[in-house]
């Protein structure tokens, strides 16, 4: 009995039914599961190879072609023999007979007055053009500094080719060992952030992407700080003093950050006037229960946020002056696990979070326009996710791997690949694109 | 001639407003404001009303000076919380050395209370424990304590934060219920982040679920 119990286990746990993990298993109710993967409907390009053995070109190339691979908008293919000819510039005929429809030169810049330009150019193989070009400034001797600015170049090419911008130039705020850290998208760039507190806890970034919130463990408290990324220097946030405040979150224009401020009688909503440093208002009144991680939507007319006052926490929304609150995703009372983490997409359609099946936390997405509830994984504890600035990539806390760490999901494709460098990492957030004089 | 305590009181007024006032202190007892109502409009009009009742008679001095010494604390506390973000000074409770009380009562009072998941109330047979406690805290009025509220590994670590001061509070509203002076109970909540017993089971985690009690001022 019991062997044959293993035998089917064994069979259960056969590579494809691995593979598909997060698309399988039981459905909680009105929950559907899943992600639709169809391959083959998105574009290839391929890096050519530089025409001279200058490192800094490979370099660039290897940056770039990761970064477009990340983007998940392409078949990224390896160039084929005889896919440039004279000067790097590409073999249309060879490349459009591998069905090749993009190709990415990265050449010495033409008129380079100096050392540390490169041109970058988007072929159309079909049509034999260039369809766009950039002079890359590459800073010397900075090496964050080159991939900021490879970064933004694959973020451009991104653009040109699909219409919308990648992410690569962007950055990913975590928690380890109670420290503040941020990574690049494609794992590397990893630095702590000096940080008030022990442990610092839920980072938020401003629009901007110049400021940082976060709480911090002191010891008379848990006030909320808010943090100048180059500067360094610390504000903290009038009436955070006292009580426990946790998940601030900047208004998409950037003038207000709503948080969570707990004490005696619960713990509710309130928004602190950034823009003219003053004025608390407070949003939600409960009394005995929980209100907190507020999310704002991206016209900054509405939070999503989370609720025990029902009972178990759950996923609610109102209007940013505190009117209008109601559930947002369907739950049953008693069945529905804990709903915690919201974020709020940045094309305003789609809010994620994580809900807790069978005790164990997995990401989900909530459609808004019709109110159902997608979940996301299923494989080990998934939780807190985060949206990259395209609204279809998530980053989330996942214990798939056998160690906790940052995962990054593309809801399109259903792609998932962990982020290097983020063992143990806890409450990610991603940031916005950055500005574009620092992505140079 | 201007009191002493105005003279020592005002310039914290004047910096209070400059830095547009704080919530109430949690000791302000404030009613609870309908949503949207900004609470900063009560801290405004209470500032406002406190530098009112400063410019009348005498005849409210006492009041007066209860209002200008909170706003002065608010202040001190406000400044010790920018010191220590500033300074990056590491989370250690303030030690329970020197309590004054014997070994028995130190115990008796230090004893945690433990909570049922996902709940914040005080469980009938905890009440037996914090009942000792009052009986010590009676015993010695000047002693002073702090509540802080833990939570077990599942849930959000943000939620659990929410649910710890929770947790902290309902322990402090039995004690304050029952006669203890709020003044002498301060609460803080670690969430998730300091469990007692790291292991993944159920006995770890209802080992973490629980209020812990220090001596934050002595007996002597």
């Amino acid at each position: 009995m019991t062997g044959r119990l293993l035998l089917a286990a064994l069979l259960l746990a056969s590579p494809a039914a691995a593979r598909a993990q997060d698309s399988l298993g039981p459905a909680p109710n009105g929950v559907r599961v899943g992600i639709t993967y169809t391959p083959g409907t998105r574009p290839s390009v391929t890096v050519l190879p530089a025409p001279a053995a200058l490192a800094v070109l490979d370099s660039v190339r290897a940056i770039l072609r990761r970064d477009l691979d990340y983007s998940d908008r392409f078949e990224v293919v390896a160039a084929p023999s005889g896919a440039t000819g004279q000067g790097g510039a590409p073999n249309y005929q060879a490349l459009n007979a591998l069905g090749t429809d993009f190709a990415v030169a990265v050449l010495p810049a033409v008129d380079a007055s100096g050392a540390g330009q490169v041109e970058v150019q988007l072929h159309d193989v079909r049509t034999g053009t260039v369809r766009n070009r950039l002079t890359l400034h590459l800073p010397g001797g900075n090496g964050e500094a080159v991939r900021a600015a490879v970064h933004g170049a694959a973020d451009d090419v991104v653009r040109w080719a699909t219409g919308s911008a990648g992410i690569a130039a962007t950055s990913i705020l975590f928690v380890a060992d109670g420290r503040l850290w941020r990574v690049d998208p494609d794992g590397a760039g990893v630095a702590m952030i000096p940080s008030a507190g022990r442990p610092t806890l839920s980072p938020a970034w401003s629009p901007d992407t110049r400021t940082i919130a976060y709480t911090a463990f002191v010891p008379s408290g848990r006030p909320l700080v808010i943090q100048d990324l180059a500067t360094g220097s610390r504000q903290v946030v009038p009436g955070s003093e006292y009580g426990v405040n946790i998940t601030p979150e900047f208004s998409p224009d950037g003038k207000q950050l709503a948080f969570a401020h707990g004490d005696e009688n619960g713990t509710d909503i309130y928004l602190y006037d950034v823009a003219r440093h003053c004025c608390v208002t407070r949003l939600t009144v409960g009394r005995y229960y929980d209100n907190l991680s507020p999310t704002w939507s991206p016209d900054g007319q509405r939070l999503a946020f989370i609720s025990s006052r029902a009972g178990s926490p759950q996923l609610y929304v109102m209007s940013a002056d505190g009117s209008g609150q109601e559930a947002l995703a369907h739950f049953d009372f008693g069945s529905t696990g804990q709903t915690n983490g919201p974020e709020w997409s940045p094309d305003g359609q789609a809010v994620a979070f994580h809900r807790e099946v069978g005790g164990v936390p997995q990401v989900f997405v909530l459609d808004l326009a019709n109110r159902a509830v997608r979940q996301i994984t299923g494989d080990g504890r998934n939780e807190d996710p985060s949206w990259a600035p395209d609204g279809r990539h998530l980053t989330f806390v996942s214990s798939r791997g056998g160690v906790r760490q940052l995962w990054i999901v593309d809801l399109e494709t259903g792609r998932m690949r962990p982020l290097a460098n983020t063992v143990g990492a806890r409450l990610p957030a991603w940031s916005p694109r950055q500005s574009s004089a620092e992505a140079g | 001639m201007m009191p002493r305590y105005w003279r020592v009181a005002a310039p914290a007024l004047v910096l209070l407003a400059a830095a547009c006032t704080p919530k109430p202190t949690p000791s302000a007892a404030t009613p609870v404001p309908p949503p949207a109502a900004p609470s900063t409009a009560a801290a405004d009009s209470a500032a406002a009303a406190a530098a009112a009742a400063a410019r009348r008679d005498s005849l409210a001095a006492q009041a007066r000076a209860d209002s200008l010494a909170r706003a002065a604390l608010a202040l001190s506390h406000a400044d010790s919380v920018k010191t220590q973000v500033q300074g990056q000074s590491a989370d250690t409770a303030p030690a329970a050395t020197a309590s004054g009380l014997s070994a028995a009562d130190a115990a008796t009072l230090a004893d945690a209370i433990h909570f049922d998941y996902d709940r914040a109330d005080v469980a009938a047979g905890d009440q037996a424990r914090l009942d000792r406690k009052l009986a010590i805290l009676a015993a010695h009025p000047r002693l002073a304590i702090q509540i802080a509220g833990n939570c077990d590994e599942r849930g959000s670590t943000e939620y659990n934060l929410a649910l710890g001061e929770r947790r902290a509070a309902a322990a402090k509203r039995y004690l304050v219920a029952h006669g203890v002076a709020e003044g002498r109970i301060a609460i803080v909540s670690y969430g998730k982040e300091h469990p007692l017993d790291p292991g993944h089971d159920e006995g770890a985690w209802a080992k973490n679920r629980r209020d812990d009690f220090v001596v934050s001022r002595g007996a002597n």
